[in-house]
């Protein structure tokens, strides 16, 4: 029995209403809509709870890292061991070892090196340049200090390479 | 607005062709254009069994004028009463409609129950109106429509189409006659839903009108719960004037067709539609 009887001679084939075939049609878009939001947002939450292992991981990894420097601190022994010690703290220590007529130009840090420090330097003159490496040789915080190639154009620049030792100056 | 598109209502009977464009909207279905093209005597006579378009050239350019002008590319063809055996039957539990109302009618057909084009519409839970017709009866009508150069979408029987629109409007109880030109339908409702149903030729003599008063009441009776008379209500071709006859307070007033058209007034299938 169809909704609504029809008595034609042939079999015709299907006269689905139109405003039918649009319900069809729009139930079908918003099923493919439902479905994409429902895979975007699962997407998210995947991609969300793999962040948070992430952070969750990093969190205990600082946790245990400050347990051993809190460890190191309570046994009288420095407090930043090259490879805990932040950029900006080895960038600060070094900038205050430069003399007045000397400038860093840069610092390049390798903490898979164990704190091999590269600075490039630039000195007013030979005089200048000769006090920045005793002032660099001598501080307790950088060891292996070796001075690179030296370009003497009035200014003396130069690569220095140093491992960063930590600790008190 | 026709939000769901405009249909083409082409009905026939032995006076008229018919057309109305209807479109649906969000308010429900609206007339938007309607035409009568009468038939001379003779034209077309309306018959379950043997031809119904006597004279096929007049039928067919009546088909060609009632379309001019009127909007619609989907053509329902409404057959008119006594073209078909209709019956109001009750469902066995998991039967198929179609099914079970061939079943029923097939004994009682003028006709091989394999050349029965069967159709039926719910009328309330486990009950169906059912109606057979001949398949080349309805070839003839769909043949002059075709000829007009429309295209049949859906072939619809007028009484069923009335009685459609009586169970949609939740009517009252009463006894409904829904008159075609040569036959009629009388349908007891109870409760928004028809309880009784029976067919009948119309009388076409000067005593129609209590004619028609005895068969209302033999309807009623075989329909009859006990529950008491019901009002006689009319509807379709001559319903005034038969009411006229039989008296205001005996006969009420049913299906109409919409004002805008006076001859629309007495389409019944029409008022049917739109109820």
């Amino acid at each position: 029995m169809s909704p609504q009887p029809d008595f034609s001679s042939v079999p015709r084939p299907s006269r689905v209403p139109r405003w039918e075939r649009l319900a069809v049609a729009a139930g079908l878009l918003a099923l493919v809509a439902a479905g994409v939001l429902a895979w975007r947002t699962r997407e998210e939450a995947r991609v969300a709870g793999a962040r948070l292992a992430e952070v969750r991981r990093e969190v205990e990894a600082a946790s245990a890292r400050l347990r051993t420097l809190e460890a190191r601190r309570r046994a009288g022994l420095p407090a930043l061991p090259a490879a805990d010690a932040p950029p900006a703290s080895i960038v600060a220590d070094v900038a205050s070892l430069l003399p007045a007529d000397a400038r860093l130009e840069g610092l390049s840090i390798d903490y898979a090196d164990g704190g091999s420090l590269e600075l490039r330097v630039v000195a007013r003159d030979a005089a200048a340049w000769d006090r920045l490496l005793e002032r660099l040789e001598q501080d307790p915080r950088l060891g292996d200090v070796e001075p690179g190639p030296e370009t003497r154009e009035g200014e003396v620049r130069s690569l220095v390479r140093a491992r960063w030792v930590g600790g008190a100056p | 607005m026709a939000l769901l598109g405009t249909r083409l209502y082409l009905a026939f009977d032995a006076s008229a062709v018919t057309s109305a464009a209807v479109s649906g909207g969000l308010g429900g279905l609206r007339v938007r254009g309607f035409a009568r093209v009468p038939l001379g005597p003779g034209a077309l006579e309306p018959s379950a069994v043997g031809p119904n378009l006597l004279q096929g050239d007049e039928v067919r350019a009546a088909v060609r004028r009632a379309a001019v002008g009127m909007d619609g590319d989907r053509v329902t063809v409404v057959l008119p009463d006594g073209v078909a055996r209709v019956v109001l039957v009750d469902l066995p539990d998991g039967a198929e409609p179609q099914d079970y109302v061939r079943y029923r009618l097939a004994a009682s057909l003028p006709w091989p129950a394999t050349e029965a084009v069967v159709d039926a519409l719910p009328a309330g839970p486990g009950r169906v109106v059912g109606a057979a017709v001949r398949r080349s009866t309805v070839a003839e009508y769909e043949q002059a429509v075709i000829a007009a150069g429309l295209g049949v979408d859906r072939v619809h029987l007028a009484p069923l189409v009335a009685l459609e629109g009586l169970m949609r409007s939740g009517t009252r109880d009463a006894l409904h006659a829904v008159l075609g030109d040569v036959a009629l339908c009388l349908a007891t409702f109870r409760g928004g839903l028809p309880v009784g149903l029976r067919s009948r030729r119309r009388d076409p003599s000067t005593v129609e009108a209590s004619w028609l008063r005895e068969e209302a009441a033999r309807a009623a009776a075989l329909a009859g719960d006990g529950a008491g008379s019901l009002p006689l209500v009319l509807s379709g071709r001559e319903a005034s004037r038969l009411r006229r006859e039989l008296g205001a307070e005996t006969a009420g007033r049913g299906l109409q067709g919409p004002g805008e058209w006076p001859d629309a007034v007495e389409a019944a299938w029409l008022g049917g539609l739109v109820s």
